[in-house]
């Protein structure tokens, strides 16, 4: 029936009225929301009701700015109402004090609540989220008390007498007038935030939320881009304290408190974290509920909380959940022929080798060529606690090779891949790549000097999709600011278009193009394994370490995976990998180095690796422990 | 019947098949080895048989009962201790603790306990020496002992050790193992996962070889060490390489 | 001199209480990596559950040693209920989900168990039999004690030393300690690490009862909104002392106490709260693993 329904006219409309919708861009969606919004209550003529709309839609920007905080970076914030307070008493004391506009004091208000965020948040943002949620709590709390205690604002009691704003003499004092701003203020938080979430930006919080360690090991800045959320978010708390103060009139440290935090932070859990209609429907929700159920108004806290816990409990995701778009790959691009990608693909690899020869000639500093060394491993040592896990190696891989580690388990290979992508800092020893040492290097910085990775055990961003996951490996080869991601500038849409192009050219080198609109969870094991590579490809690396790349796969793949290596090795990048199929290393390694407890025990061809006693030792055991082990039954 | 039998286990980590149809047996007394290369699954049988992880299908049975489904304190409780990967003892707590918390189920037979904890240290004499350090300050090789003489503190039936010999100097690796010959030798049953082959086998009565979550090859130690194809498995061939 | 030993004397007593609503911190945190943010809340919880017991229901015209071992029990108990109930209910059903929804939901649980107290007990502030006890004290040197602020410290130091008897003792404690390092290994003991759980959150929940019981008859007035603070300064000092580290928490209360009481002597009551915020900031930049170390599960 449900099918007949669809078939007929009013199906037909209805799904044609849904494509129109999807069609149109968001930042007209947004207006003509907000504008019906708006009509409808300046219509109803109320002026309380106007006074509630002002107050929710209030709510709607705090939302807004904690949403980037927690819904896009998923810091979790317990102080946002500091920024609140920064920002409205940095506007107010403007006013008051020194007679400015309203107008002007904003971008003061602005900078001072970023910079605060800046200070507190370069220091903290590395810190576990748990931890972080309790400093952010003190931070709010710091605030309110100090503002408290501060005289010259006012203390306990505040700043009283905040002007109007006055906008070329036109003055704002009535609730229709400030609901008109702040539907306005709404509407451009929406349209940045969308396109912040749609940008090179918004993929690299989305990468960190999923997984921290692996988007810094592929290039991410977790920090920077963490820092970024949390001032921003904070900014946009500041605005919206500016707007408070002046819309009130008097602003005192009973308006800042951790039960303003909470409940910002309540209405996005309420509306949807990370959703923007959420969090508009969740600020109404907060407002509104304890205006309708005005019985219940004293114990509004309490069913909050109780709506929280039962959210997490039974709707995590919110009452107007984000939405997942199903993501169409490639939209947009023009159609390329297949030999083309090829060739396209070494074309743009040669260029970024000779760029890359080209800054280092300009830095003095010479580039290793083919069959000189390129990574030069000395006297490396990590300890666990009592346990020399690495002890000693040395080692140098050189330009073009397929360079191969072995050993048996727990010999320490993973924990040397550790100590050369920046993961771990070593005991001891030098490592060298191109000549310039990368020992204490954040692991972003390495993938930026041009080493790649995977892991052993694929990590991938599971909730993007495939295609998506490799745009992630491109995000340190695109420059694009955040304003222009904010304003969605004609410069940044080309540069977009370029990494989707690069990543579908990845996508292709890797043979995936087929799957690249795929969640990454789909694939098999082992075409999750080739995302991953086509990921760690994507920076344009002059090494990539590969740990235990085979592990899963059956002969078939396997066979795949070496042709796949001797490509990459084609394109000129020198590999290194870490694997347990001794078949598959031998076949397609140059030189093998054999582990064991810690130590290198045997370097050389494959050839002569295989015959060597120590390396048979190692992994067998002694030809002599068959004698002297053997004890008759029951002796 | 066996006292311990493993049939046709079949593990997943989500959608990626771990065991694919799994059997072993063993008896008091038996020394059996599980052989393999890495990530082949032999660390994820032991951890199915002692309840870490759920099968998906297959039966494992110990002394008639059925094991899964059942919480892995619940089969220690049956008499099946489990020595993991990596020794697992508890580093801030000192030997002794280790030892006693070994004994967990007994905990209030407080003369049992102490005849038990003198057994194990005549086993281990280094361990009594440094029963009041703490275990995270011990080498490599007494933590091992003493992961060993923590599941020998439930005076199993059966006992399973994964990699005993990992990060051991080959002295102490064939030491710890002529330890365990001496413990199934006293009637314990012992699956034993290894990868020195050959020094394992050396103390084994039966071994099954696993690869990529199948038993490829199974027998009596004896034959399997003079195998070729064992040799095979973990140096891959001796085919000639090409560039 | 002689006000900073009268400080002292009120750090130490303070810094007992929020010693014991410390441990409940860091036991939990040390097992599962969970900031019971009810922590606090709880104690709150076990004071107005004393409160109610002396004052609503009269027990304290009993003879006064029946007055106090109830006042101590029956919010112990209580409160044990009220914890065991967040854990089954809010927390076991999460454990797997991310940490912001285990987080989100414990901060839900603490403002739900603030917002209940003030239904039930109301919003103003309630106060306990301030005759209660003696309220005389004595003279050593310049400091003047109060047979109420020895009781006290003694029955914290009790309490505490039963705790630390128990964890290092027993082997049931000695199983929570080895929780705090490796579940599986645990598991594979015999232990039921389900049961050893639980049994920290009823010692979490205890522990807060009675400090919370004992701030009431200290300072005699109680408010549904005294586990918030109570709550930050007493995971401050869990943090400061080595998140999962029981003697540290323990000394981080009491450093905690000391360091209120001083900033309150010296400077003022006003500047407080930012000054504790500020060590705790201070400690997690600098030295998050504490002064003493951090005792966390690395397994789970």
């Amino acid at each position: 029936m449900i099918a007949q329904l669809a078939d007929s006219g009013l199906g037909r409309r209805y799904a044609s009225a849904r494509d129109l919708l999807a069609r149109t861009p968001f930042w007209a969606r947004v207006l003509v929301v907000l504008a019906v919004l708006g009509l409808a209550v300046l219509g109803y003529g109320d002026d309380y009701v106007t006074s509630v709309a002002v107050t929710a839609a209030t709510y709607g920007m705090l939302g807004l700015g904690l949403n980037i905080v927690v819904g896009y970076a998923g810091l979790l914030d317990l102080g946002y109402a500091a920024f609140f307070a920064i920002g409205a008493y940095t506007s107010a004391l403007l006013m008051t004090q020194a007679h400015w506009n309203f107008f002007t004091t904003l971008p003061f208000a602005v900078l001072f609540t970023g910079t605060a965020g800046a200070i507190l948040g370069y220091p903290t943002l590395r810190l576990r989220s748990d931890y972080l949620a309790i400093v952010t709590l003190g931070f709010g709390e710091m605030t309110r008390i100090s503002f408290n205690n501060w005289d010259y604002a006012g203390g306990p009691n505040g700043i009283l007498q905040i002007p109007w704003p006055n906008l070329f003499g036109f003055q704002l004092d009535t609730q229709a007038d400030f609901f008109g701003v702040s539907l306005f203020l709404l509407a451009i938080a929406m349209i940045f935030a969308q396109h912040l979430d749609h940008s090179r930006l918004g993929r690299g919080w989305v990468a960190i939320r999923e997984d921290e360690f692996a988007a810094e090991s592929v290039g991410v800045p977790s920090l920077r881009l963490k820092l970024f959320a949390y001032v921003m978010g904070g900014m946009w708390g500041g605005l919206a304290g500016a707007f408070f103060a002046t819309r009130i009139g008097a602003i005192d440290p009973t308006s800042f408190t951790f039960q303003l935090s909470v409940l910002v932070l309540i209405l996005i859990v309420l509306g949807g974290v990370g959703s923007l209609p959420g969090v508009l429907l969740g600020a109404v929700v907060v407002v509104g509920l304890p205006e309708v159920l005005r019985q219940f108004a004293d114990q509004r806290l309490l069913i909050f909380a109780v709506l929280l816990v039962l959210m997490m409990l039974v709707r995590p995701q919110g009452l107007w959940p984000r939405i997942r778009r199903k993501p169409k790959p490639f939209y947009g691009l023009e159609e390329e022929e297949s030999g083309e990608l090829s060739a396209t693909i070494l074309r743009e690899h040669q260029v970024q080798v000779e760029e890359r020869v080209r800054r280092h000639a300009a830095a003095g500093r010479q580039v290793a060529q083919q069959g000189e060394p390129l990574l030069e491993v000395r006297g490396l040592v990590q300890r666990f606690g009592g346990l020399r896990a690495v002890d000693d190696v040395s080692f140098v891989v050189r330009r073009g090779e397929i360079f191969s580690m072995i050993g048996p388990n727990g010999a320490g290979k993973t924990t040397v891949f550790n100590c050369i992508t920046g993961v771990q800092r070593p005991r001891r020893g030098t490592i060298l790549f191109d000549g310039r040492s990368i020992v204490g290097l954040r692991p972003h910085v390495i993938v930026s000097r041009g080493v790649g990775r995977t892991f052993q055990g694929i990590r991938l961003f599971r909730n993007m999709a495939v295609f998506e996951n490799v745009m992630v490996g491109l995000y340190p080869r695109h420059r694009t600011m955040t304003w222009q991601a904010m304003l969605h500038t004609p410069g940044e849409r080309r540069d977009e278009l370029r990494t989707l192009q690069e990543a579908r050219r990845w996508l292709h080198f890797v043979g995936l193009e087929e799957v690249a609109g795929r969640l990454a969870t789909e694939l098999s094991y082992a075409d999750q394994r080739r995302v991953e590579i086509g990921r760690a490809l994507a920076a344009h690396p002059h090494l990539v370490l590969f740990d235990e790349p085979a592990a899963g796969m059956n002969p078939t793949e396997k066979l795949e995976l070496v042709g796949l290596i001797r490509r990459i090795r084609d394109l000129g990048i020198t590999v290194v990998l870490i694997d347990h199929d001794m078949s598959l290393v031998m076949r397609v390694s140059d030189r093998i180095a054999v582990l064991d407890q810690g130590r290198l025990i045997a370097l050389g061809p494959a050839a002569q690796v295989q015959q060597d006693p120590a390396v048979i030792e190692a992994y067998l055991g002694r030809e002599e422990d068959e004698l002297s082990m053997a004890e008759p039954r029951g002796a | 019947m066996a006292l311990f039998e493993v049939r046709d286990l079949h593990v997943s980590y989500g959608n990626i098949e771990a065991l694919k149809g799994i059997s072993l047996e063993a008896d008091p007394g038996d020394v059996v080895a599980i052989l393999g290369g890495n990530g082949a699954g032999k660390t994820t049988t032991l951890r199915t048989i002692s309840g870490l992880l759920r099968p998906r299908s297959g039966s494992i049975t110990f002394a008639g009962r059925s094991l899964p489904g059942l919480p892995a304190h619940v089969i220690v409780g049956m008499g099946l201790s489990h020595v993991p990967e990596g020794r697992r003892i508890f580093n801030v707590l000192t030997v002794e603790e280790n030892l006693n918390l070994g004994a967990y189920l007994i905990r209030s037979r407080r003369a049992q306990i102490r005849e038990r904890k003198s057994e194990v240290y005549k086993l281990f004499p280094r361990l009594e020496e440094r029963r009041g350090q703490l275990a995270g300050t011990l080498s490599g090789g007494e933590q091992q002992m003493l992961a060993i003489g923590r599941a020998l503190m439930a005076d199993p039936r059966v006992m399973m050790l994964d990699e005993p010999s990992l990060g051991l100097s080959p002295i102490l690796a064939r030491s710890v193992l002529r330890t365990v010959r001496e413990i199934a030798n006293r009637g314990t049953a012992v699956l034993l996962v290894e990868q020195n082959a050959r020094q394992a086998l050396a103390i084994a009565d039966r071994a099954y070889v696993i690869e990529v979550g199948r038993i490829v090859l199974e027998g009596t130690a004896a034959a399997l060490a003079e195998d070729e194809r064992v040799q095979r498995a973990y140096l891959g061939g001796f085919e000639a390489v090409s560039a | 001199m002689g006000p900073f030993f009268q400080y002292t004397v009120i750090g130490l007593t303070v810094g007992s209480f929020y010693a014991l609503v410390a441990l409940g911190y860091t036991i939990v945190y040390g097992i599962i990596r969970l900031i019971n943010f009810a922590q606090g809340d709880l104690s709150m919880v076990g004071a107005f559950l004393g409160w109610t017991l002396l004052v609503s229901l009269g027990f304290q015209h009993l003879p006064l040693y029946v007055a106090l071992i109830a006042a101590f029990v029956i919010p112990m108990l209580g409160t044990a209920v009220v914890n065991l109930g967040i854990l089954q209910f809010a927390y076991r059903p999460l454990l797997r989900r991310s940490l912001l929804a285990i987080l989100i939901t414990a901060l839900g649980m603490s403002l739900f168990l603030q917002n209940l107290a003030e239904l039930i007990w109301g919003p103003a502030i309630n106060a306990y039999p301030p005759s209660l006890l003696p309220a005389s004290g004595f003279f050593v040197g310049p400091v003047h004690l109060t047979y109420v602020q020895i009781a006290l410290v003694l029955v914290s130091l009790l309490l505490m030393g039963g705790l630390l008897l128990f964890v290092q003792r027993t082997t049931v404690g000695t199983a929570m300690r080895a929780l705090a390092v490796d579940h599986d290994a645990a598991r594979l003991m015999g232990i039921n690490v389900d049961a050893v759980i639980r049994l920290a959150f009823v010692l979490g929940a205890v522990l807060a009862a009675a400090s919370g019981v004992m701030l009431g008859v200290y300072y005699v007035q109680i408010q549904f909104t005294m586990g918030f603070l109570l709550g930050l300064r007493a995971f401050t000092a869990a943090v400061l002392g080595g998140i999962g580290n029981i003697p540290g928490a323990m000394a981080g209360g009491m450093l905690i106490g000391l360091l209120e009481a001083y900033t309150t002597g010296y400077l003022s009551g006003k500047w407080e709260d930012v000054i504790v915020f500020g060590v705790l900031i201070t400690v997690l930049v600098v030295k998050p693993t504490g002064l003493f170390g951090e005792r966390v599960a690395e397994r789970m």
